[in-house]
């Protein structure tokens, strides 16, 4: 089962690509892509490069340097999506708060050029593990790519939670799949790339990737289309005895 | 291998904390009901006073050098003391406005939206004075300015009186000046 073409790794890296564009295209038909056009984009353009890298994989007529050629392609293609999407969960998030916003938008650079620098630095010492140049720059491509979203997504992650901003239901559901994408994805190709793995544990790593990417597309599936449920929402008003203490303290601070 | 396990330990607590933060938020989201009794209560005078730069030229006038630097630093713990304090209420009150953003009243809504941009802005600054005060704890001698805790916290204290009130109209409200 946990074999290169088998019936598990077909199923692996087609049904969670296709089940993406169907959830593109509901969200297109729901209207919801108006609300999410960089998720949207990312989940209809993402799959459909997906599945034109399995399709290059399966047809025999593809040489295996148009092969990587084609994967190279799909890589940056992710990349701006990727990047795209998460400017656009920072914009929905932070947006209405201009306070937040201006100073989250600052310190989002700083870590950003940090995640590069380190990035960077980590590609450089990493070891040749495969003897064609092609493959082994894609591999540490991934390595950086997920490197830098894991460490911004982290970012945001805590710059909301200091603030204890609360997090709309379906962006919260969108980053937490890319999160964990984004975490898993670089810790095996951080293996892949750096410890030279076995043939089977090499398999074993693009399976959890695969794995771990289909749960990210049924999280998003479960926040965007599932309807919250309609639990009425107590109004939380300042408690009696607090406001009878900021009342002390404006009267004291009025009569000053 | 080495560069592999350090790459593999960030990527394992960047996903717990972010998994962390999102148990949180679900558990922020079942608690809101009793998100109020977390706000703590600030002797604002007490804290003006502490802040004031005026007092602390005179301490500097009356005490010797080594002596002031004592009193200084115990000073500005207690200042530290209460921004803590103030920023940590600010955050409540995030979370208070931020739910009273899906209120029906237009009025509320309009209240909770400024005790919101006021909390947040009071929560930023008093993260600011936090670090100067740690700066000025290793040089005692140089002033310090705690501008932005205070007014912000009177404002903040404005917004929320305020939403209170739009919020629970038969609430007895007792600033008789106003």
């Amino acid at each position: 089962m946990l074999q290169a073409h088998s019936i598990f790794w077909h199923y692996l890296w087609v049904a969670p690509n296709l089940l993406l564009l169907i959830l593109a295209v509901i969200l297109w038909k729901r209207g919801t892509a108006r609300q999410f056009p960089a998720f949207a984009t990312f989940a209809f353009l993402g799959s459909v490069g997906q599945v034109c890298v399995y399709a290059s994989d399966m047809l025999p007529s593809v040489t295996p340097d148009a092969y990587w050629r084609i994967v190279w392609g799909d890589l940056i293609l992710e990349v701006i999506l990727k990047f795209a999407l998460i400017a656009e969960i920072f914009g929905l998030l932070f947006g209405s708060y201009a306070v937040v916003a201006r100073l989250g938008k600052l310190l989002i650079r700083g870590v950003g050029v940090a995640l590069i620098l380190a990035a960077a630095v980590a590609a450089a010492y990493a070891p040749r593990i495969e003897l064609v140049a092609i493959i082994n720059g894609a591999n540490l491509f991934d390595q950086t790519i997920f490197l830098v979203e894991s460490g911004v997504l982290g970012f945001i992650f805590l710059f909301s939670f200091y603030f204890r901003l609360s997090w709309p239901r379906q962006l919260f559901g969108i980053a937490l799949g890319l999160s964990i994408s984004a975490c898993v994805h670089l810790a095996t190709w951080a293996l892949i790339s750096n410890a030279g793995l076995p043939y089977f544990s090499r398999l074993i790593s693009v399976f959890l990737n695969m794995a771990i990417y289909h749960l990210c597309v049924l999280i998003w599936f479960y926040y965007l289309l599932v309807p919250k449920k309609d639990a009425v929402k107590p109004v939380v008003s300042v408690p009696e005895h607090d406001l009878e203490v900021w009342n002390r303290e404006l009267e004291r601070l009025i009569h000053q | 291998m080495t560069l592999a396990i350090v790459i593999i330990i960030a990527a394992a607590v960047c996903l717990a904390v972010i998994l962390r933060l999102a148990v949180s938020r679900s558990l922020q989201v079942s608690a809101d009901g009793k998100i109020a009794g977390r706000i703590q209560p600030i002797d604002v005078e007490a804290f003006r006073n502490l802040a004031n730069p005026t007092e602390d030229e005179y301490l500097r006038r009356s005490l010797p050098a080594a002596e002031f630097r004592n009193v200084k630093r115990k000073r500005l713990r207690a200042i530290s003391a209460y921004v803590q304090v103030a920023g940590r209420n600010a955050t409540v009150l995030v979370q208070i406005g931020q739910a009273a953003l899906l209120s029906s009243d237009p009025r509320a809504v309009e209240a909770a939206r400024q005790l919101v941009e006021q909390a947040l802005l009071l929560r930023r600054n008093a993260a600011f004075v936090l670090i100067r005060i740690q700066i000025a704890l290793l040089w005692p001698n140089h002033g310090l300015l705690v501008s932005g805790v205070l007014p912000g916290y009177e404002r903040l204290s404005g917004c929320a009186l305020l939403l209170s009130r739009l919020q629970n109209p038969a609430a007895p409200v007792r600033i008789s000046a106003m």
